[in-house]
């Protein structure tokens, strides 16, 4: 018995030291010291959303939930409406509103809001530089994933940019319905690259 | 022997999915609520992955069998009842039945349905506490670093 424990700590020691050492070498590898969902802030949302829960005796809806959410971070929540009317805002076509998927990379592939830029804030490194400059020239950015309460992409996107980006947080707003809200309203969804004018037929 | 492959087979594949995808493993593993540490958090997301490949190698070559199915069973141990623990915060949150509960574990399969999963773990660990009787070595590289000189593999 006493061999079979020191073999599986021996095991467990240089497994675990491979396992390091291979999440240091793959190149979708995560960083040890950063902190991927802002763990740091969450004490505020939850303090927000037990409150709201206390006051309204659950009778918040989730938009309410999200928009508090948003608020305890600092952030506008905008509904559908107002993203269609962003969307055919003209200062769109000139990349001074700009909208951002903080979907993972198939997803994006996939479909996307038309002329939106790519931005999964797991691998933020890779998108930093032109999303980073696309906002500082914007005037306004509309960041968004899937949609819906359980959501955190486009909240953890928007928190980057807001941090790391320079973004005014006047200037940043979250589409809490997200993708699939903008699919299931018929809007319309380019695949593949940015700009690459391949629509998607909603109707087919 | 056929079953220490299709365990040390199963491993290698559940973890490269995951390993191949860290950042999904990320989020599923925060929503067990088990760290709040941001750094405690990525190791384990970043390492566990990558832990089970190599456990699993070393199953399917037959290296340090009963070290590998010791830890195994270790980390059945543990994440079965937090499988369970999760499948039943979704089943009274959702008011559904528990077996009809499916979910996204984190184990590598995607979403799968709770009862099939806990079962699932529960064959494994069986198994693995098999592997740990020394059975099961046949066409093995037959290697452990703590056997005595001149034993079998097999005491």
């Amino acid at each position: 018995m006493r061999k079979i424990l020191l073999e599986g700590l021996l095991v467990a020691a240089i497994g675990v030291t491979l396992a390091f050492v291979a999440n240091a070498l793959s190149p979708r590898g995560l960083k040890l010291n950063r902190d991927y969902f802002h763990l740091s802030l969450q004490a505020q949302s939850v303090a927000t959303n037990l409150s709201l829960k206390a006051a309204g005796a659950g009778t918040n809806s989730p938009a309410e939930l999200l928009a508090a959410r948003l608020k305890a971070f600092g952030l506008q929540l905008v509904d559908s409406n107002r993203v269609a009317q962003l969307f055919n805002d003209p200062r769109r076509q000139a990349d001074l509103l700009i909208f951002i998927d903080a979907r993972d990379e198939d997803d994006y592939q996939q479909g996307h809001i038309p002329a939106a830029f790519e931005f999964y804030d797991a691998y933020r490194d890779k998108y930093l530089a032109t999303v980073g400059e696309a906002c500082r020239l914007a005037q306004q950015i509309v960041v968004y994933c899937h949609g819906g309460d359980e959501c955190d992409d486009s909240l953890h996107a928007a928190l980057t940019l807001r941090d790391l980006a320079g973004v005014r947080k006047e200037d940043l707003f979250v589409y809490g319905g997200g993708f699939t809200e903008w699919c299931t309203n018929g809007l319309p969804v380019e695949v593949g690259g940015r700009k690459s004018g391949q629509l998607l037929d909603h109707k087919k | 022997m056929l079953g220490r492959w299709l365990v040390g087979l199963l491993f290698v594949y559940l973890g490269l999915n995951k390993a191949l995808h860290p950042d999904l493993f990320l989020k599923l593993v925060r929503q067990y609520e088990l760290v709040s540490n941001p750094y405690l958090l990525n190791a384990i997301a970043a390492a566990l992955p990558w832990f089970e490949v190599f456990c699993g190698l070393l199953l399917l070559a037959g290296v340090a069998v009963r070290g590998s199915a010791l830890l195994l069973l270790l980390m059945l141990g543990v994440f079965t009842p937090l499988v369970l623990k999760r499948a039943l915060a979704i089943a009274a949150a959702k008011a559904l039945p528990l077996c009809l509960v499916k979910f996204d574990c984190g184990c590598g399969t995607g979403e799968v349905f709770a009862c099939n999963k806990l079962v699932e773990n529960c064959l494994l660990m069986v198994f693995s506490a098999w592997l740990l009787t020394g059975r099961g070595r046949r066409l093995c590289a037959c290697f452990s670093p703590f056997r005595a000189a001149g034993k079998s593999p097999e005491t």
